[in-house]
């Protein structure tokens, strides 16, 4: 399904809609609560999670595509005012959101031959941990 | 209400198994999950394949037993990836291998996405002759489902494939073409990641273009009665009828020599994407007054861009999507028919309908073997159960012959699908074969090769 025709209407869009509409894309969702087993997987995960070369391969090849560009309302990588508030939700609820998908980032943020691990890792390179 | 005939009994819990709860094979908490783009499937696979290059790849497929599910950009709707055997990934299979100016053909790595591939190909001196609307996919990914972009005289992708290697789920490495294994070429043009693993892709393309594209309002019923000629008229031609509203958003494009003119920031689909939004919160019955206003007032406007941009774009929230390509001639009264069964059923749905055309191909598979199609679309913001409206609208794509796209959610089984893809036997004949022990079979695909 293409957007494209959208793009020439927005301002008119914008205008009709009058700034009620038009404000900033992402939102942060309400925290979930991530069940006990799992928790326990995801920091251990985030506990031996290392940046090898290979992953940031991975990174390159799918996280970059929207958070360098900030495309689609993404955080930008290193812009940490975007994200302090989803840091402030813990690790578990970061990686959930990676596993699960959270506003137009898909399941996965696209990498489909990411482990745990690689996404730990990655998380924790957008963030600003590494 | 009127009773269900069997079919719609059996077809209506094919989709509820897809949309009740995310399709989930077996809970491991702590294996890492697979999720498809719109996350209405889930898995959890026992690992993944990502081999480094293809000796590496048939080394795996000879020494792992057991089931194996290739995955490209996980962006199809139906199930036809989920496993809890091994997901194959070919991430590491990316980029161009090979361009022959004179034939104007390249071969590319299976696993490159499309963006990468448009821009590998423009700086060879070539472009695709057309591409769907969003470019994250990878091109085995779309081409084993028979992806397509618009246009009267474009194929699907899969149309443009002049060979193929496939490596089989015993190890063993076929070159493919039309000429040198025609019926398994043919067979793996589409073949649902049912054959084995495609590792390169060599693609027939033209050289680099430019495309003007228009964007205007119509009056859904008046652009309905010139669809054929409107659509004919241009290189690319896409509807958008706005369900509960009277007007249809109208994208044409044809090629130009002007230079293109840049596109804007990155959340410039901003307008359209909370429109969507608003319409979905306001009650059905107020939906008319809001999309007529709002849409019937939008400016037309004009841009120019290299055909790689100016046909995908990939912004949007997400969303499920049912489509089925009927025969050329009936997609007018089809596309009608759905209008009114959603109106006057008062049905949640605030995306556009998308109705494209689609020329013919010769892949077994292809949804447009043996004839010119158009392509109708639904869709549902992912967050709403898709069932109410995809269990009243498949129905109508029933009545007029529509073969489902291979990649979004419908409920058919063998019985219907031999009835509308003549090959469907032979392609099952040709994956027991190269299958002997249906390692590349999940349910889904049992299920519709009648397994
Ligand atoms: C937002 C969005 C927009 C879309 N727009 C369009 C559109 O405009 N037109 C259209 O026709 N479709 C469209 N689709 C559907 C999509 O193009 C198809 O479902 C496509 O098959 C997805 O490609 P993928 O790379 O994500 O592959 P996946 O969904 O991961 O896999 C699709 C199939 O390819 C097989 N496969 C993957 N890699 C290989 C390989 N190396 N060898 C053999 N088999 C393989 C898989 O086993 C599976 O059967 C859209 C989907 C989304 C989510």
């Amino acid at each position: 399904m293409t957007t494209r025709p959208a793009r020439r209407a927005r301002l008119r869009l914008c205008l009709f809609l009058a700034g009620l509409l038009c404000g900033p894309a992402a939102t942060i969702a309400a925290t979930p609560a991530v069940e006990p087993d799992r928790a326990a997987a995801y920091a251990a995960a985030f506990s031996t999670a290392a940046l090898t070369p290979e992953v940031q391969r991975k990174w390159a090849r799918s996280c970059a595509l929207c958070h360098v560009r900030g495309e689609g309302g993404a955080p930008r990588m290193g812009d940490s005012a975007a994200w302090q508030p989803r840091l402030a939700q813990g690790d578990a609820v970061l990686m959930v959101n990676t596993l699960e998908g959270l506003e137009r980032m898909p399941p996965l943020g696209y990498c489909m031959d990411c482990e745990l691990g690689d996404f730990a890792a990655m998380i924790q390179l957008m963030v600003g941990r590494r | 209400m009127k009773p269900l005939s069997r079919r719609e009994f059996v077809a209506g819990a094919a989709l509820a198994a897809l949309a009740a709860a995310p399709h989930r094979l077996h809970a491991a908490p702590a294996a890492t999950p697979w999720r498809n783009w719109s996350g209405n499937l889930v898995a959890h696979p026992a690992g993944r394949l990502a081999p480094r290059d293809e000796d590496e790849l048939v080394t795996m497929l000879r020494r792992t037993s057991g089931p194996l599910r290739p995955v490209g950009a996980g962006h199809s709707f139906s199930p036809l990836v989920p496993t809890d055997g091994h997901l194959v990934v070919l991430s590491e299979f990316t980029g161009l291998v090979r361009t022959d100016p004179q034939a104007m053909t390249a071969e590319l790595m299976a696993g490159t996405r499309l963006s990468d591939a448009g821009r590998l190909l423009h700086a060879a001196g070539q472009a695709m002759f057309n591409l769907p609307d969003i470019d994250r996919q990878t091109l085995a990914g779309a081409i084993a489902t028979s992806t397509h972009g618009t246009g009267v005289n474009l194929k699907s992708l899969s149309g443009y494939v002049t060979a193929l290697r496939l490596v089989t789920p015993a190890g063993q490495v076929l070159d493919l073409s039309a000429e040198r294994d025609p019926d398994t070429f043919h067979a793996a043009c589409v073949s649902l990641g049912a054959l084995g693993i495609v590792t390169r892709i060599t693609l027939r393309n033209r050289p680099p273009f430019r495309l003007q594209t228009r964007f205007s309002v119509a009056k859904t019923e008046e652009i309905i009665d010139c669809l054929e000629a409107c659509a004919a008229d241009y290189r690319h031609f896409d509807l958008m009828p706005f369900l509960h509203g009277d007007y249809a958003l109208v994208t044409a494009q044809r090629e130009t020599d002007d230079p293109a003119v840049p596109t804007t920031a990155a959340d410039d689909d901003a307008g359209f994407i909370e429109l969507v939004k608003l319409i979905d919160r306001t009650p059905v019955a107020e939906r008319r007054a809001l999309i007529n206003s709002a849409v019937s007032g939008m400016a037309p406007g004009e841009s120019v861009d290299w055909s790689f941009d100016a046909l995908t774009n990939f912004r949007f929230d997400r969303f499920n999507e049912m489509e089925y390509s009927v025969p050329a001639d009936a997609g007018p009264a089809c596309l009608r028919e759905i209008l009114q069964a959603v109106a006057s059923d008062g049905i949640e749905v605030a995306i556009p309908l998308e109705y494209r055309t689609v020329a013919a191909d010769e892949a077994w598979l292809s949804m447009y073997h043996g004839g010119p199609r158009v392509a109708i679309s639904v869709h549902r913001l992912a967050q709403h159960d898709f069932r109410p409206l995809f269990t009243r609208v498949e129905p109508i794509f029933w009545k007029y012959e529509g073969r489902p796209h291979w990649g979004k959610v419908h409920s058919l089984g063998y019985d219907r699908l031999s009835a509308l893809y003549p090959r469907l036997g032979d392609f099952v004949a040709l994956q027991e074969s190269l299958d002997p022990r249906g390692r590349m079979l999940n349910d889904h695909l049992r299920r519709m090769l009648g397994k």
